[in-house]
């Protein structure tokens, strides 16, 4: 099954990521999704002049990308478990529907054309993107551990949270410090 | 079945069984094409970013082709070059340790000859706001700055701040052109070798000290008894033998004779105004002019790029360093340090 078959398969009929089995050609299409999605994000930041160029940029990027998704599955997998819905779903599986999702990034590519000849807001682009992509991942989500959008999204929300938590400890900490080597 | 068909055909009153369950409808045709469709849309705007990014990249490294590159080299050339300066602050001693954040005399030392060595660099400015400090400290950095002159034949400025006195003064005498302030205090050209005498602290506390000796003069300098005429003669002995070391440091560095020189070194400290009338200064001014007077005499011109002797982690290390040892007990044991030494240092301060 090529991957437009298994998106087509998911988009169509959405239950099949809840069931028993693997949906067939979800690793490649998971796996592509996370590349072309990359691939997007990249091509949009190098409009932006937000990237330096080259291979092993876009591969900086894709490495950044797959590491924080992985363990953002982890994580949401394991709040799931930790409250009693985790039995229906798998981490895996959830890696790789979100690898689906991030097929929404190509979108980032004509709207950078659209910001480069000033005729839209780059930003605001980018956050529809974003805003979109994770309102895709609730659903998933919802589709497959059963649970209701408020928790779907609570749980999509949660690393994100977490990760903004300590980057403010950090940087609270930085300035206490910081000013208990000056004074 | 044959039955059940026929009764059914027969009563037409009988009520009609329920109609099966209809089969769920197949999925939308369309979504498979609508993919194939934005499957290709993406796969040319990617090409059409390709293109797009690359163009740009080459319109912009062309831009910088079309400049003038000879004043691009020669702008870069004078950015390039750059005046050294390395910060002399505080009485010298020898470091406790050889870590890279401590200001002892072995990393003032190695920031000369690092900064000595550096191609970039044109000449080395010495900022200098120190009473002295221990003779072996010292002239570990006066040999640094004599040892980098000969090798690399580059200008040594000496730039005097707030005071810059004995040994400050013996290690800005191997520096080629010495600037201070009008009202810097400098001088106090002599040695100084003092012991703390508490035998008398240590008779009313019950305290006391036996030294068990291979010589008599084994324990000189001990500050648990009164010092002996043959000790005193032999410190002489050992601070006059320092004092002509430091005299005819001053005498090669500012050309004068070593007996002009002694009728400067009796200790007296001057003023930086002072200091240029008896010759023991060149110029007076600020650190701006000592950076301006450097690089002229490293060929680059006034107001040089510059670059300190100070790595960002190093000062923050430096920082972390003292802070530690404020809140330990170090601060308190410099403070009741009583061991004597040999020192090119002023007291006043």
């Amino acid at each position: 099954m090529n991957p437009i078959n298994t998106l087509e398969a998911l988009i169509d009929r959405p239950e099949i990521i809840s069931g028993p089995e693997r949906p067939e050609g979800l690793g490649r299409t998971g796996l592509l999704g996370y590349f072309a999605g990359t691939l997007g994000l990249f091509m949009f930041l190098r409009m932006q002049e937000a990237v330096p160029p080259g291979t092993l940029s876009f591969l900086t990027v894709l490495a950044l990308v797959l590491a924080a998704n992985f363990l953002f599955a982890g994580i949401m997998h394991l709040f799931m478990d930790l409250t009693g819905d985790g039995s229906r779903g798998g981490a895996s599986r959830l890696f790789l529907a979100f690898g689906c999702t991030d097929f929404l990034l190509t979108l980032l590519v004509p709207l950078g054309f659209f910001s480069g000849i000033k005729a839209f807001n780059g930003f605001l682009g980018f956050c529809l993107c974003i805003l979109l992509l994770i309102y895709a991942r609730v659903r998933l989500v919802r589709r497959l551990y059963s649970v209701s959008a408020n928790k779907a999204l609570l749980s999509v929300g949660l690393p994100y949270a977490g990760l903004l938590a300590l980057f403010f400890i950090g940087f609270f900490y930085g300035l206490v410090w910081l000013i208990w080597l000056l004074v | 079945m044959e039955e059940q068909n026929n009764s059914e055909a027969i009563d037409p009153a009988v009520k009609p069984a329920p109609a099966p369950v209809p089969a769920p409808a197949p999925a939308a045709r369309g979504t498979g094409l609508w993919l194939k469709i934005i499957a290709v849309l993406y796969a040319v705007s990617i090409v059409a970013a390709f293109v797009l990014i690359s163009k740009a990249d080459a319109i912009k490294k062309t831009r910088t082709k079309d400049m003038d590159i000879s004043k691009l080299a020669a702008l870069g050339q004078a950015k390039k070059h750059a005046v050294g300066v390395v910060e002399i602050y505080g009485a010298i001693s020898q470091g406790n340790s050889s870590r890279a954040w401590e200001r002892g005399s072995q990393q003032i030392a190695k920031k000369i000859r690092a900064l000595a060595a550096d191609k970039d660099v044109k000449a080395v400015l010495l900022d200098i706001n120190t009473p002295g400090g221990s003779v072996g400290a010292v002239q570990e950095i006066y040999s640094a700055i004599k040892r980098a002159k000969l090798e690399t034949k580059k200008p040594f400025i000496a730039r005097f701040g707030e005071v810059s006195a004995s040994g400050g003064y013996y290690v800005a005498s191997a520096c080629d052109l010495v600037i201070a302030q009008p009202g810097t205090i400098t001088g106090s050209i002599g040695v100084i070798f003092s012991v703390t005498n508490l035998e008398g602290l240590m008779k009313k506390v019950g305290f006391r000290n036996e030294a068990i000796k291979s010589g008599k003069f084994k324990d000189i300098g001990s500050p648990m008894r009164e010092m002996t005429a043959d000790e005193r003669k032999l410190l002489q002995g050992m601070i006059d033998d320092s004092y002509e070391q430091f005299v005819a440091a001053v005498a090669e560095g500012r050309k004068m004779t070593i007996e002009k020189t002694k009728t400067l070194a009796d200790g007296r400290i001057f003023t930086g105004r002072q200091a240029v009338e008896l010759g023991l200064v060149d110029k007076l001014g600020d650190l701006r002019d000592a950076l301006d007077a450097a690089g002229e005499m490293g060929g680059i011109g006034k107001n040089p790029r510059v670059i300190r002797d100070s790595a960002p982690f190093e000062q923050l290390m430096s920082l972390m360093d003292s802070k530690l040892q404020f809140l330990g007990t170090k601060a308190m044991a410099d403070a009741l340090e009583t061991a004597p030494s040999l020192e090119y240092r002023w007291y006043g301060r």
